[in-house]
């Protein structure tokens, strides 16, 4: 009777009375989460504004309009015009895609090594975990993001490329989590149970062990994203990620940066979107996480 | 009552919960007198925790509570935090469950004890660093003041837990409240602990309050009683009485349900029907009414009030006058029977020699082997058909190991390990998979651990069984049989282990034990993840399959009590060694090593005039590790038998380890027990004895 | 104590080297110095680029191997780390660079310490209380705005500022005021005046998960069992926490300082390019623009040396607050 209110409640928590499907438990977890939904409907919008934005102007990301050369928001242009007479509106919606897009894909490819790597250093064990842990531990420490600028400003400005690039270096603080999860799952006495039944290793995996790390998985795509997100920025700020003629958030804002007392409106918008996508995506991640994490007590203090 | 020391009236204590406020404590009183102690009884839930943590104003605060706690006549509830740190170390000490966790792992021991000191005195650093080395001596601590400088995690479970006693009356106080202070540890230890805590009382002089659910601690060290259940005191005796006549079912079954391992014969066990109920839908009127035997409609009306039958007897019961003088197998039901006896045959399971070592490692790249941690050494023992086997050991003694040696059903590192008659060694690997594996099954102690909690009842029960390549018909079928076999309610399938409560999971476990139609069933302690009431029922579930099916149970466990209750034959375990082994009603009535006659003296027994009575062996130290087994008897540092040995006898103890033999045999007796013993004393070798006997005879 | 800092030392010394030579070959791969002579009037062949480098240990007809063996041995004997490929030696961009960066980032994650952790204790021991929701709230956000976001917010702020204000109340740009200042106080202040911004940038965007961390790891020491039995021993609350459970708290804290100078150097890459700071992180855009070899291997070894002081001072920190390390 370590904690008091554990060892009264301890008789709760079995109550029959809990018989809701799990999936819809999760969702009045997660719908109980007020800044989860705010989160959901935030990015929502974003999305849609992403995939249609382009209905509110007629100009593409790419026109350039000469007879509107670094304007401020008007009628004929909503957001403003930067200095090549681009229509800032078309350009954010195209920034914003480009940035959704290379967010998503390093967010998943980041996370399929993460869980090879570390899943595969727990499930080996021994030498072959010690080295991965090591090597892990000194990509860590490594100052990555230089030799990111250094691989990326060499081959990027495609943006295909810096969602490789993004990728390498991006995986192995998701392994690391992955690695310390699937040790400990190791180590359960259902896996055990499930091992002396005879249970063979690869149902043992697929049953016992990625189903628990599932939840893990998901909370950390949505915290990738916001990373990923931040690390492109930075990049094509400093000019080694998104090189124009191509847009993206982070490339805007570098344009905005130089003009940011004559022009503030071309720093606004992109900035604002960047804030808006990263603050969505945690508020989803911490819902999620309260959400799916059973031992989670979150739920009850709202 | 005037004089009281602590006064407790009406005490409420309310927690908010996702699903709303859980009323833990609900209307306590109880008074408790200088000298004396007072034990709170109840299982987990019962609010016996969370009474005494608001008596010492530790409860969290988001805790409501109301009613009156005095001590010697000044209010505490409503105290200030500072107003409270005045009182808590002075006046009342608290002895925490968990050793393990109650000392601060950055601090050494010696600063966390001046520390304490220098909250209420005002004595100099080094004087009270002097008062800390003192009071390491006083609860039984070798070397006190090199071991004050040490830290929490270089001491063993039993040593922290007399720091924290020392803790408690560093300041000399005037009440110490004991919250479940020997749960975590083992038994021989227990026993060191109660005996500490006695010291503290004595050296103090102060009233005890004692929180436990262990009614044999109970009725060795209590006064008085008070039971509770389901956040109320259900009754309240002084302890003979209360033993002797108790006035509540709840209190009868729970005396009942407690196995005595010192009892010349088996005596029935009565089950408890069901669990308590969950604080949040409690039933109107008796909380115990759903699972009392004498319920009638009254009690279901209201809640009856604790009202005195006799001198200082009170309890909350409307057919009190009924229960008085009742046994509890006269009221229970369901009372288990003995076990049917064993039948000589075939043996199901036969381990020679069986060995497991484990490399203990240092450094992180290179890892370079520092030692070798003797888990299990030369272990052999047979189970025949219808037989139970217990191997019974305090922790770090390697049964759990040599349970699992067994059930991964691969050569073992050494020795022979033969399933049916098959040795693994030497049978192919598909046929292990295929025959085998279906016929050893295993049951883990902890259900909650055991049983993935994602996965629902249906896929829980048929994995076993795809494992072992059931058509999926028969899974179908067998699923529903199984649930049947182990007494749970057919619409379960389709629900998550967290919709279970703890008995209703080890159930599921049993059945998930028995999907494949094994032939030997494992158990790792079965019961003691659970609460003392639902111990029987479970207890008596595993008896009665076992003569359903015709089961052969290897069971592991600590607990002799429940040992006694279910095991044929007994193997008990010391530092990876079996150190006696033999026909379990033998082994219970005349013990012969000095380990088991130790271990069974050390389980307190659940009636006070006995237990206070008896002369208890007390065992110095702890199980060391089996990193360095000693060159002799494993046992010899702790024995208590050595001292008294002649010396030739006290050497060949510490450089021969002794083989387990038959005693009886090696005596000349001609009945021969089938009790094997390892021990120099019990077993003298023929030589030693000429040597000592040629001896005696020289001038 | 002595010596287990010692071998942390010389592991993380073991660490820099290894980081720094990566960087030597990977910069020696991604890079071509060739392309700076490429555009320059009029047109050389790649001979003759080839041999304008040579003199600086770059010429690409020369072995990856050969060079990097020159450049190591100039490094390790002489200390010196070769030349930019138009020339320049490298040594003589590094210690005023040094010198800038090095006090922005020392400041900043000083700061960010600081600040974060004593949030993360007050609003650990008031959980759930007003300050705890405002903070917990504004450092979410603030984890979220990227570096380059506030800086230029900032920015924006100060330049409001100082037209409200009617004068340059506070510097947006640069380390010191272009053609100084006359004296050494002035100058002094005029320094620190340019250096507000850049650190209050890098403390904003450090300081949360040092905040947030750390309130959660004194959280989880507040429930742990010792607390209890402290104040069962007669300790107040506060007292009890600041006695058993803060030091047992900030172990995992200094611990992981190690691991956040990487984003603490890329903060402060971004915030020297918005403030106009000729520092190491100006310098390594630079380098990269200009394929500097060896310059951008000098920033690098900068951001190791950077990393492996941080976390000596993380071990240094561990040993004085864990004593248990001292005994084993």
């Amino acid at each position: 009777m370590t904690d008091v209110g554990g060892d009264v409640l301890g008789g709760a928590v079995g109550a029959p009375s809990l018989r809701l499907g799990r999936s819809r438990l999760y969702l009045r977890r997660f719908a109980r989460n007020r800044g989860a939904l705010v989160g959901v409907v935030i990015l929502v919008l974003l999305i849609g504004y992403a995939a249609i934005g382009t209905v509110f102007t007629p100009w593409s990301w790419s026109d350039q309009d000469f007879l509107a050369l670094t304007q401020e928001p008007s009628r004929l242009h909503p957001l403003g015009t930067n200095q090549g007479g681009n229509d800032m509106l078309a350009q954010t919606v195209h920034g914003l895609q480009r940035s959704l897009v290379i967010a998503l894909s390093v967010s998943v490819l980041t996370l399929l090594i993460a869980v090879v790597v570390g899943a595969g250093a727990a499930y080996l064990g021994g030498r072959v975990e010690r080295m991965t842990l090591m090597v892990i531990h000194f990509l860590l420490v490594v100052p990555s993001f230089l030799i990111l600028a250094l691989v990326s400003n060499q081959v990027a400005g495609d943006w295909r490329v810096l969602i490789v690039v993004l990728t390498l270096f991006g995986w192995m603080f998701t392994a690391r989590v992955v690695w310390s999860v699937s040790t400990s799952l190791r180590e359960r006495d259902y896996v055990l149970a499930a091992e002396l039944m005879g249970v063979s290793s690869w149902r043992i995996v697929v049953r016992h062990i990625i189903p628990h790390l599932g939840a893990l998985l998901i909370v950390n795509f949505t915290l990738g994203v916001v990373t990923t997100v931040l690390s492109e920025t930075s990049l094509s700020f400093l000019g080694f990620g998104v090189k124009t003629p191509d847009v993206s958030l982070g490339s805007l804002l570098a344009d905005g940066a130089g003009t940011i007392s004559s022009a503030p409106w071309l720093f606004a918008s992109p900035a604002a979107l960047l804030v808006l996508l990263t603050v969505s995506m945690t508020l989803i991640g911490d819902g999620l996480r309260d959400a799916l994490d059973p031992t989670s007590t979150a739920g009850g203090r709202g | 009552m005037t004089g009281a020391l602590l006064s407790v009236r009406d005490l409420h204590v309310t927690f908010p919960s996702e699903r709303g406020p859980v009323e833990a404590v609900r209307g306590v009183s109880f008074d408790i007198h200088r000298g004396r102690t007072l034990a709170l009884v109840g299982e987990s839930g019962s609010g016996k925790s969370a009474t005494a943590m608001a008596a010492v104003g530790l409860l969290p605060p988001n805790a409501k509570i109301t009613g009156e706690v005095s001590l010697d006549g000044r209010e505490l509830l409503g105290l200030s935090d500072r107003q409270w740190s005045g009182v808590r170390g002075k006046r009342i000490g608290v002895v925490f469950q968990d050793p393990l966790s109650a000392l601060t792992p950055i601090l050494s021991i010696g600063r966390q004890l001046a520390d304490a000191v220098r909250v209420h005195t005002d004595l100099s650093k080094k004087q009270a660093w002097t008062r800390a080395v003192e009071l390491l001596d006083l609860v039984g601590i070798a070397d006190p003041a090199t071991r004050a400088q040490e830290f929490p995690h270089q001491f063993s479970g039993g040593m922290r837990q007399r720091v924290v006693i020392a803790l408690a009356i560093a300041n000399d106080p005037d009440l110490i409240i004991a919250d479940e202070p020997t749960t975590a540890l083992d038994v021989t230890v227990q026993a060191q602990i109660l005996d500490v805590l006695e010291v503290a009382k004595a050296e103090t002089g102060a009233g005890v309050l004692l929180i436990t659910h262990d009614l044999g601690v109970v009725a060795g060290h209590a006064d008085d009683v008070a039971v509770m259940y389901a956040g109320r005191i259900v009754e309240r005796a002084p302890v003979k009485r209360l033993y002797r006549a108790p006035a509540m079912p709840y209190t009868l079954g729970l005396i009942g349900s407690v196995p005595d391992p010192h009892a010349t014969h088996r005596r029935p066990l009565v089950p408890i029907d069901g669990e308590p109920p969950s604080p949040l839908d409690r039933p109107p009127g008796c909380p115990f009414a759903p699972r009392c035997p004498l319920v009638v409609d009254a009690c279901r009306a209201a809640e009856p009030e604790l009202i005195p039958i006799e001198d200082e007897h009170t309890v909350a019961c409307i057919r009190a006058e009924d229960v008085v003088g009742q046994r509890p197998d006269e009221v229970f039901e369901g009372a288990l029977a003995a076990p049917a006896r064993a039948v000589d045959a075939e043996p199901v399971l036969r381990v020679r020699g069986l060995g497991k070592t484990f490399p203990i490692t240092k450094g992180t790249i290179a890892r370079r082997q520092v030692g070798t941690l003797h888990a299990v050494s030369d272990v052999s023992f047979e189970i025949g058909p219808g037989e139970t086997f217990c191997l019974v050991g305090e922790s770090g003694s390697g049964k759990t190991t040599t349970l699992l040696e067994i059930l991964r059903l691969r050569p073992p590192e050494t020795g022979t390990v033969e399933v049916l008659g098959r040795d693994l060694a030497t049978t192919p690997a598909r046929e292990i998979a295929t025959e085998l594996r279906r016929a050893v099954q295993l049951v883990m102690q902890d259900p909650q651990a055991a049983l993935d909690p994602r996965l629902p009842v249906f896929d829980l029960l048929a994995e076993p069984m795809r494992a072992a390549g059931f058509e999926a018909a028969a899974i179908r079928t067998r699923v529903t049989e199984l649930l049947d076999l182990v007494g749970l309610p057919p619409d379960s399938l389709d629900r998550f282990p967290a919709a279970f409560s703890g008995g209703q999971r080890q159930r599921l476990a049993i059945a998930r034990g028995l999907a494949t139609k094994p032939r030997l069933l494992a158990l790792d302690e079965p019961v003691s993840a659970l609460d003392v009431s639902v111990q029987a029922s479970v207890l008596n579930l595993l008896a009665h399959l076992k003569n359903e099916l015709g089961l052969v149970l290897l069971v592991v466990a600590h607990d002799l009590a429940v040992v006694r209750h279910i095991a044929d034959r007994i193997a008990v375990m010391y530092l990876g060694h079996v150190i006696e082994t033999g026909p379990a009603e033998q082994l219970f009535a005349a013990p012969r090593h000095p380990y088991t006659q130790a271990l069974l003296s050390a389980v307190p027994i659940p009636d006070p005039e006995r237990e206070r009575a008896r002369r208890r062996i007390v065992l110095s130290g702890e199980q060391p590790s089996a990193a360095a087994l000693p060159a002799g008897c494993v046992f010899a540092d702790r024995c208590q038998l050595r001292p008294t040995l002649s010396e030739e006898l006290q050497n060949r103890c510490r450089t021969q380890r002794p083989a387990l033999r038959d005693p009886d045999e090696v005596s000349g007796v001609s009945e021969v027990s089938g009790v094997d013993v390892a021990c120099h004393a019990v077993n003298p070798p023929s030589d030693l004895t000429r040597a000592a006997s040629g001896k005696e005879g020289r001038p | 104590m002595f010596r287990y800092v010692v071998r942390k030392a010389v592991g993380w010394l073991v660490m820099i080297i290894v980081a720094t030579n990566a960087t030597y070959f990977l910069a020696s791969w991604f890079l071509d110095p060739r392309s700076n002579y490429r555009d320059l009037r009029p047109v050389r062949t790649d001979e003759q680029i080839s041999n304008a480098l040579a003199p600086y240990g770059l010429d690409p007809r020369t072995s990856v191997l050969s060079r990097w063996w020159h450049w190591l041995t100039d490094v390790v004997t002489r200390f010196d780390w070769g030349h930019s490929p138009t020339g320049v030696p490298v040594n003589s961009e590094l210690p005023h660079r040094i010198l800038v960066s090095g006090q922005l980032i020392l400041v900043g994650v000083v700061l960010s310490v600081v600040l974060g952790v004593a949030l993360g204790v007050y609003t650990a021991s008031r959980q759930y209380g007003a300050v705890d929701r405002v903070t917990q709230t504004l450092s979410v956000v603030l984890y979220n705005v990227p570096t380059v976001v506030s800086a230029l917010g900032l920015v924006l702020v100060a330049i409001s500022l100082n037209q409200h204000l009617g004068f340059t109340f506070l510097h947006v740009a640069g380390a010191n005021t272009a053609g100084g200042v006359d004296g050494f106080w002035p100058n002094v202040l005029d320094r620190l005046n340019h250096l507000i911004l850049p650190t209050v940038n890098l403390t904003l965007t450090g300081y949360v998960s040092w905040h947030l961390t750390q309130r959660a790891l004194l959280l989880d020491a507040l429930n742990a069992d010792y607390v209890r039995t402290a104040r069962a021993t007669g300790l107040t609350r506060a007292q009890a926490i600041r006695r058993h459970a803060l030091r047992a708290s900030l172990i995992p804290t200094a611990t992981s300082i190690a691991f956040t100078i990487p984003a603490v150097l890329t903060g402060a890459i971004i915030t020297e390019t918005v403030f106009g700071w000729e520092g190491m992180g100006r310098y390594f855009i630079q380098t990269i623009n200009k394929n500097d070899v060896h310059g951008a291997v000098a920033v690098a070894a900068f951001g190791a040396v950077m990393t492996a002081i941080g976390a000596i001072l993380a071990d240094i920190a561990t040993v004085a607050l864990d004593p248990r390390v001292r005994v084993s």
